[in-house]
């Protein structure tokens, strides 16, 4: 019986969650909205998150209906992330811990949505699929570490859409992938851009910059001196967020179905914030299918960062008896997902 | 502080920051301490303890960077003393207190 308690910053969330012994007592998250066109810059998503952390704090007690006694351990992010977001989820929860003298553990982030998926699906040993705004990485489980197969070797997938979205001017509300997702659903028309496998890897930096050269043509006009009287494109910002769905997951397709092949897996698990993305599961699902597998894929309250996942993947440490000095309780914005030592898992 | 360092780097900064408490003041002098300054920002950072003060002195070859260092600085300490305030035992349970605390801490580092 471990109850703990989780704080997540590493972007632009803000979220904490309390869990006992796998079940889910609390799991509150605020997020850092930016306009239309603009990204969320370190210094101000900490602000953002230095004046929204102690409410959340609160909140998930009340939800939970404990006292700060009732905890076990204070876990939070230590990395990968931005660093000053970190940081204010690690000054409150160290602060708490020597508060209420409990331990603390640090947890990576990506260890975070891999158990959290794995709790609430229930799959055992699946092909682990991570992609979100500063993620892509596709990891499967081998000798107590999570190993990556395959990565992006430049921008993650959610970054891309993030960027693309800002290109055209998408909302940001709730988020600018789903925005897309929505826009996505109009297309009409495939357009073909660059499809970038590279063995087990991917690559999305020359996708944005070719789809961006679509979107806005004649802005880069001084780069190919263009005609002046070029004719008006005949797709729609529909089609094209249509296209890069479609190109880009199909890529991300393809890299899992090679990874359950080596491994000789048939589950694939779906995690992080664009693993909440309905057409990417149908995409995946259809391919499990044809090999006879199993999907699992979760709902954005568990998808998309939370404190919960921290809460939980610490607990598991916990459980297995890591400890961590305060002196080491610092964040790092490079911490790699297969630097952890799974040492609560037996097989 | 090294006596070489002052040599080499003139400004200074010490900041003394009084606690309700020595407890609290070990609490924050604990959690602050962990963080190493960036190595590029050329600032060293010393903490102490003075019974219930936080001493905290810096020391840097520009004013530029000892600026930047004290800014990071105190946005941390305040997030630290907010959440003492807040969670400690003294107070703990108090509903009210959130709000004013919420506001101190947004118009206190838009500077």
């Amino acid at each position: 019986m471990v109850c703990a308690l989780g704080i997540e910053g590493s972007a632009n969330k803000i979220g904490v969650g309390i869990i006992n012994d796998g079940k889910v007592l609390a799991n509150v998250r605020r997020t850092y909205i930016t306009p239309p066109g603009e990204g969320f810059l370190p210094k101000e998503t900490a602000k953002h998150h230095r004046e929204a952390i102690l409410a959340l704090v609160q909140a998930s007690l009340k939800e939970a209906q404990l006292k700060p006694s009732d905890l076990d351990v204070i876990c939070y992010t230590k990395g990968p992330g931005m660093a000053p977001p970190l940081l204010v989820g690690a000054i409150v929860a160290r602060t708490l811990s020597l508060l209420w003298k409990k331990p603390l553990l640090g947890v990576n982030h990506c260890i975070g949505h891999i158990e959290m998926g794995r709790l609430i699906t229930g799959a055992q040993n699946p092909i682990v699929l991570y992609v979100s705004g500063g993620n892509t990485q596709v990891i499967a489980y081998s000798n107590k570490r999570y190993r990556i197969f395959g990565e992006t070797i430049d921008i993650a997938v959610g970054n891309c859409l993030d960027r693309f979205a800002r290109i055209i001017k998408l909302s940001n509300d709730p988020s600018p992938g789903y925005n897309i997702e929505q826009l996505a659903k109009q297309g009409q028309h495939y357009i073909k851009l660059p499809y970038v496998v590279k063995g087990m890897d991917v690559s999305f930096s020359g996708i944005l910059s070719h789809i961006e050269e679509l979107a806005e043509p004649g802005k880069r006009r001084n780069k190919r001196k263009k005609q002046q009287d070029e004719p008006e494109p005949d797709y729609s910002q529909a089609d094209l967020c249509y296209s890069l769905q479609e190109t880009i997951f199909a890529m991300l397709v393809e890299i899992t179905e090679r990874a359950m092949a080596h491994c000789e897996s048939n589950e694939v698990l779906i995690v992080g914030g664009v693993g909440c993305n309905e057409r990417l599961q149908e995409m995946m699902r259809i391919m499990c299918e044809e090999r006879n597998g199993k999907l699992f894929a979760i709902d954005e309250r568990y998808c998309i960062d939370n404190g919960l996942m921290i809460a939980h993947a610490g607990a598991e440490m916990f459980s297995a008896g890591t400890q961590m000095p305060l002196e080491d309780a610092f964040v790092t914005q490079r911490y790699r997902t297969d630097e952890v030592l799974v040492n609560w898992r037996q097989d | 502080m090294p006596q070489q360092a002052n040599v080499s780097k003139p400004n200074e900064s010490t900041i003394k920051v009084p606690f309700d408490t020595p407890e609290h003041a070990k609490i924050a002098y604990r959690v602050l301490s962990v963080d190493q300054e960036p190595r590029r920002n050329f600032v060293q950072k010393t903490l102490s303890l003075e019974d219930d003060v936080l001493v905290v002195h810096f020391s840097a070859d520009q004013v530029k960077n000892l600026r930047t260092a004290i800014t990071s600085f105190f946005e941390c300490l305040l997030l630290c003393q907010d959440t003492i305030k807040l969670f400690g035992p003294e107070q703990s349970e108090t509903e009210t207190q959130l709000k004013n605390n919420a506001g101190t801490q947004s118009s206190a580092h838009t500077a």
